[in-house]
C-alpha cells in the first residue's frame, strides 16, 4: 500500500502514544495532509503468552489469561475456562453461569466508557474526558467493592465461579446502575449532538457495510457500520442463553456512530446486569471437576471489541499441549486501511481510538 | 454556546466539589472483599501445596527444614499477582487476602518482602516420628461420622492412628453398635 511517489511523503506515527499509550507503529503516506496510505507495524508488546501458556497448568492459565489484556481481562478467563469445560464436558451451575455475565457486563461498560472517554481526549475536549472517567469510576468501585480490585475480577476458575455475591453486594451493584444510567444517558445526548463532539466524529473514518462485510469486522466496529453481529446471541452461551440480548446497531460507519453503539451497549448491559440480578438462581457456584482429558476444544464469546475465540489441546496431563485465542482487535485492525483512506493527519489518533484496538490483546 | 449541553454537566460538577479522595490527608475507603496482601495462618495449613500447585507466578515456595522439624512456607509479595487462586483452592481456608494495599517498600528489602511462615511437625506420641499437622477443624470433618477421639488421633502419625482406629472399630463391631 505504501507506494511514495513525488507528490507523496511517508509519515511515521508511533510506536507510542497514538490516542493511546500502547505501541503501535502507522507509516503514514501523505499528500499535503490527506492520507493516502497506510502500512501497520506491530510486535512491539508481544510476550509470547501462548508459549508461557505451554509452561503453566490448566489451573494456572486461568490467570495467566486474565492478564492479556486489562480491559478485556474477563473476557479472557471465561472463554479460556468455557474451552476447558466444553473440552472435559464440566456443567457450570447455572448461579455460577449467571454470576460470570455479570462479570463480564460489568467490564462492557467500564471498557466501552473509557474508550469513549478517551475519544473525547482525543477531539481535545478534556472535560469531556474528565467526566466520563469520573462516571467510569462508579464502575471501577463496582468492580473493587464486589470482586476486590479495580481491573482483575478473578471471577473465574475451571467449573464456575471463585466468589458468590451476596444480597448486600447486588445492592450495591444497583445502587451504581441507578447512578451511571441518567449519565449514560446524558452523554448519549452530548456524543450525538454536542457541535464540536459532531464536528470531529461525524462522517469521519467511514467504513461500509459493505467493507465491514468483506473484512469480517467484530463488535462494536462492526455494529457502527450496520452489521447485527453479536456472539452473545448469535452462538449464545453460559447464561446468555436465556437472556434477551438487545443488538445495537447504528447506520453512519464513522468515528460518531461506534461511540454512540458503545454508549448504547452500556444502557443494553444495564438492562442485563438487572435481568440477571433479578433471575439470580440459587445453588452452587463451582462444579466438581474430574479428570481433564486428552483432546481440543473451542469456545467463542462476545468480548468488549468482539469476538473472542479460544482453542484449547490437551494431551491428559495438566499442562495444555496448546492454547491459542484469536482477539477481536486482531480483525479490526485492517479496517484502518480503509477509514483511513483520504482522511486527514489530524484525524488518524482519532479513527484509531474508535476501532478500540487492544495491542496488548493482538500481539500478547 | 458551543458546548452548552454540556455546561450545565460541568457546573453540576463544580457544585459537587472534589471526587478524589483526600489520601494521604484522609483515610481511602478499602471494600471488605478487597484483594490485598495475602496472609497465612500456620496454625490451618497441612502443606497440601495446592497453592502453590496453582499460583501462577511462583510466587510460593514450600520446602521442609533438614532437621525434619516442619517445613517453611513462604509467598515473595513481589510475584505475587494477587489472584487469590491459593485462597480459593486452598482446602483448609488458611490463606486469606488481606486489606493490605501498601506495597511500597525500599529496593534494599525487596528480598526480605514476604509472607513467611514455619509450619512445625508433631512428633507422634505412639511411635516417635515426625507428622504433619492436621488442624481441628480439618480434623473434625474428616472424623465426623466415626466416634474416634480426634484429640488423641491427631496426636499420632497416620500409621499409628490407622492402628488405633481398627482397635477402636473392631471394639465397636464386637459390640454391635455400628448401624
Ligand atoms: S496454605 Fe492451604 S493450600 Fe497451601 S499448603 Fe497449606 S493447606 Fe495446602
Ligand atoms: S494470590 Fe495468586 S499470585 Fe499471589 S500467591 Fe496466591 S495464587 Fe500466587
Amino acid at each position: 500500500m505504501n507506494r511514495t511517489t513525488e507528490k507523496t511523503y511517508a509519515l511515521p506515527i508511533g510506536p507510542v502514544h497514538v490516542a493511546l499509550e500502547e505501541p503501535m507503529y502507522y507509516k503514514i503516506e501523505l499528500d499535503g495532509e490527506i492520507v493516502r496510505g497506510v502500512e501497520l507495524t506491530a510486535g512491539h508488546v508481544h510476550r509470547g503468552m501462548e508459549a508461557l501458556a505451554l509452561r503453566r497448568n490448566l489451573f494456572q492459565n486461568i490467570v495467566l489469561t486474565e492478564r492479556v489484556c486489562s480491559l478485556c481481562s474477563n473476557s479472557h478467563p471465561y472463554t479460556y475456562c468455557m474451552s476447558v469445560e466444553n473440552l472435559a464436558d464440566i456443567a457450570v451451575p447455572p448461579r455460577a453461569q449467571c454470576l460470570r455475565v455479570v462479570a463480564e457486563e460489568i467490564k462492557r461498560i467500564s471498557s466501552h466508557l473509557f474508550n469513549v472517554g478517551v475519544m473525547a481526549h482525543v477531539i481535545g475536549y478534556n472535560s469531556l474526558f474528565m467526566h466520563m472517567m469520573q462516571q467510569r469510576e462508579i464502575m471501577q468501585d463496582v468492580k473493587e467493592t464486589l470482586y476486590g480490585n479495580r481491573m482483575n475480577l478473578s471471577a473465574n476458575c475451571i467449573g464456575g465461579v471463585t466468589h458468590d455475591l451476596e444480597a448486600e453486594a447486588f445492592a450495591f451493584l444497583l445502587d451504581g446502575l441507578a447512578r451511571l444510567e441518567p449519565e449514560v444517558a446524558r452523554a448519549l445526548d452530548i456524543y450525538r449532538t454536542d457541535r464540536m463532539v459532531v464536528a470531529r466524529t461525524r462522517s469521519v473514518g467511514v467504513l461500509s457495510r459493505e467493507d465491514a462485510l468483506a473484512l469480517a469486522v467484530v463488535g462494536p466496529v462492526a455494529r457502527g457500520s450496520g452489521l447485527a453481529t453479536d456472539i452473545r446471541r448469535d452462538a449464545p452461551y453460559g447464561a446468555y442463553v436465556g437472556l434477551d440480548v438487545d443488538v445495537v446497531v447504528e447506520q453512519g460507519g464513522d468515528v460518531q456512530s461506534r461511540a454512540l453503539v458503545r454508549l448504547r451497549e452500556i444502557q443494553a448491559s444495564i438492562d442485563l446486569l438487572r435481568a440477571c440480578v433479578r433471575a439470580m438462581p440459587a445453588g452452587p457456584t463451582l462444579a466438581v471437576l474430574p479428570e481433564i482429558p486428552a483432546g481440543q476444544a473451542i469456545a467463542r464469546s462476545e468480548a468488549p471489541r468482539g469476538e473472542l475465540i479460544y482453542y484449547l489441546r490437551t494431551d491428559g496431563s495438566q499442562t495444555p499441549n496448546r492454547l491459542k485465542w484469536r482477539v477481536p482487535s486482531y480483525m479490526n485492525w485492517d479496517a484502518l486501511g480503509i477509514m483511513l483512506r483520504n482522511a486527514k493527519v489530524s484525524d488518524i489518533p482519532l479513527i484509531v481510538n474508535s476501532i478500540d484496538p487492544c495491542i496488548s490483546c493482538t500481539e500478547r | 454556546m458551543i458546548v452548552f449541553g454540556f455546561l450545565k454537566v460541568l457546573l453540576g460538577n463544580v457544585a459537587k466539589g472534589p471526587a478524589t479522595e483526600p489520601f494521604p490527608l484522609g483515610p481511602a475507603t478499602t471494600p471488605a472483599r478487597f484483594r490485598g496482601k495475602v496472609h497465612m495462618d500456620p496454625a490451618l495449613c497441612v502443606g497440601c501445596a495446592i497453592c502453590r500447585h496453582v499460583c501462577v507466578g511462583n510466587a510460593i515456595h514450600i520446602s521442609e527444614r533438614a532437621d525434619g522439624s516442619g517445613y517453611d512456607w513462604v509467598l515473595w509479595h513481589n510475584t505475587c499477582a494477587l489472584c487469590g487462586l491459593c485462597q480459593h483452592y486452598c482446602p483448609t481456608g488458611a490463606i486469606s487476602m488481606s486489606n493490605d494495599w501498601h506495597n511500597a517498600h525500599l529496593q534494599a528489602e525487596k528480598d526480605e518482602w514476604c509472607e513467611s511462615r514455619f509450619v512445625p511437625y508433631l512428633v507422634c506420641e505412639r511411635c516417635g516420628a515426625h507428622i504433619r499437622p492436621l488442624p481441628t477443624s480439618v480434623a473434625g470433618r474428616l472424623y465426623a461420622d466415626n466416634h474416634v477421639d480426634v484429640a488423641r488421633i491427631l496426636r499420632l502419625c497416620p500409621q499409628c492412628r490407622q492402628i488405633e482406629t481398627a482397635l477402636h472399630e473392631g471394639v465397636r463391631h464386637d459390640d454391635q453398635r455400628v448401624a
